[in-house]
């Protein structure tokens, strides 16, 4: 196997359980002997790190340009204002271009077309990434500095250092998940493109349908094979509408996940639920259905090592 | 001399009313002051009204460009407020939609206008038709976060 398999647990709405599953899909496959790396997307509340009990190490900071004008070299002709796509350079006539920094994207043209190299990269940190290693797991995560915007640059730091790992040790993972973020924004894309399959995790709430559809159809812009697992599935006895409405709208499904104390426990002791050697109950609701689950993804995807 | 610029709706000069929007109104009103005299008014289109994204900028761009030291202002994007605040410019807070660009400069002329240091209206606030007026008064000024 040249490649490792990527699937991505996404879902639209937070709090519907992705890294729950995210974590215990990669703990499954680490049972069977699998090289397994998880990738937390998720930068603005990274937590797989929790779930796994794991210390974070290698903190590296993600850079972002911005540009910084070099009087003494500026020439004030207003190219680069003139040239911004996100007019993140002020100019006014025969002064000196003020940068914006709030509206740049920092795709460092300025930088690039100063007829006097007046323009200077002003790098600036907006988040870190780190790895980690715990249940045999390795673990690629990243973090928005507080009150950034540019989410989407730490993730795509992150892939940049997925792309990196493929490219020089190709055989180092045979699975790759991804954990994103909640919502079908950009970060959330860019990881669904990433990945060969696509797991949405909802719960049987009106919530949790609206924001499923959502991102199935972000999916499915994407062209991207998906099948949804339902958490929560015994909340209120919803389950088998809510299966039904799925099935209406032509969504498949890998599994439900029903509400179960050993679940909540396993989140509060850092042990994953499905880890070999946890104390876990295996005849437990949880315990049973994320088994079945596994069933379910060995037979969609082809995952011959 | 001082020179005002107001957001306004097109080009009738002192009889234009005021915009509350700023970086997507219709068109700039520049008024000269000299000696509490208006010496001279002009009309200039503003070419960022149906911009993607940034008019808050490329107006305060415009602004520059024609000179002025002060606006008075309805609603003030963040983008549009950090502009004005990097070019020095004066922001005067006054409610649009019915004062005309005459009884706004009187009223900057006799200290009766609020001075605002920040956005009081969240980004792109000013997207979109039909605003219309009756928006935006009494917000206080001055005191906001400065960014």
């Amino acid at each position: 196997m040249l490649k490792p398999k990527i699937i991505c647990v996404t879902g639209g709405k937070g709090g519907t359980g992705k890294t729950l599953v995210a974590v215990n899909l990669a703990i499954m496959f680490k049972n069977r002997g699998y090289k397994v790396l998880l990738i937390d997307g998720d930068v603005e509340n990274p937590n797989t790190f929790l779930l796994l009990n794991a210390k974070l190490k290698n903190k590296k900071k993600v850079l972002y340009f911005l540009p910084k004008i070099i009087e003494d070299k500026c020439t004030k002709c207003g190219l680069c204002a003139e040239n911004c796509e996100t007019h993140a350079l002020l100019y006014i006539k025969d002064s000196y271009p003020i940068p914006i920094s709030t509206v740049c994207s920092g795709c460092k043209l300025c930088y690039k077309i100063c007829p006097t190299n007046a323009i200077e990269p002003d790098l600036k940190v907006i988040g870190w990434t780190y790895t980690a290693s715990a249940f045999n797991i390795d673990l690629f995560l990243g973090e928005l500095k507080p009150a950034e915007a540019r989410s989407a640059v730490i993730v795509n730091k992150l892939m940049e250092n997925l792309e990196k790992v493929i490219k020089t040790e190709p055989e180092k993972y045979d699975i790759v998940i991804l954990d994103t973020a909640p919502g079908a924004h950009c970060d959330v894309e860019e990881l669904i493109n990433g990945a060969d399959l696509v797991i949405p995790v909802t719960e049987p709430t009106r919530f949790g349908k609206l924001d499923l559809l959502r991102i199935v159809e972000l999916i499915d812009l994407l062209k991207k094979e998906h099948k949804a697992i339902v958490n929560r599935s015994s909340l209120l006895g919803y389950k088998e509408k809510f299966l039904k409405e799925l099935e209406e709208k032509h969504i498949e499904i890998l599994g439900d996940i029903p509400l179960d104390e050993e679940i909540v426990s396993s989140y509060c002791k850092g042990i994953p639920l499905m880890d070999e050697r946890s104390k876990f109950d295996r005849d437990g609701a949880g315990y049973k259905s994320f088994e079945k689950i596994f069933e379910n993804l060995l037979k969609w995807g082809d995952f011959s090592k | 001399m001082v020179i005002v610029g107001i957001p306004t709706f097109g080009n009738k000069g002192l009889n234009d009313v005021m915009n509350n929007r700023f970086g997507r109104c219709a068109s700039f009103t520049f008024v000269a002051i000299e000696n509490n005299e208006i010496v001279e008014v002009r009309s200039v289109a503003n070419d960022a009204q149906g911009a993607m994204g940034g008019a808050g900028i490329q107006a305060a761009q415009i602004i520059g460009n024609n000179g002025a030291t002060e606006v008075i202002v309805g609603n003030l994007g963040p983008n549009a407020s950090n502009s004005l605040n990097a070019l020095n410019i004066k922001i005067y807070q006054a409610q649009g939609g019915s004062l005309t660009v005459k009884e706004l400069i009187d009223l900057r002329l006799s200290g009766k206008l609020q001075v605002l240091t920040s956005s009081n209206v969240g980004a792109h606030a000013g997207m979109g038709g039909g605003m219309g007026g009756g928006r935006g008064g009494g917000m206080g000024g001055g005191r906001g976060r400065q960014f």
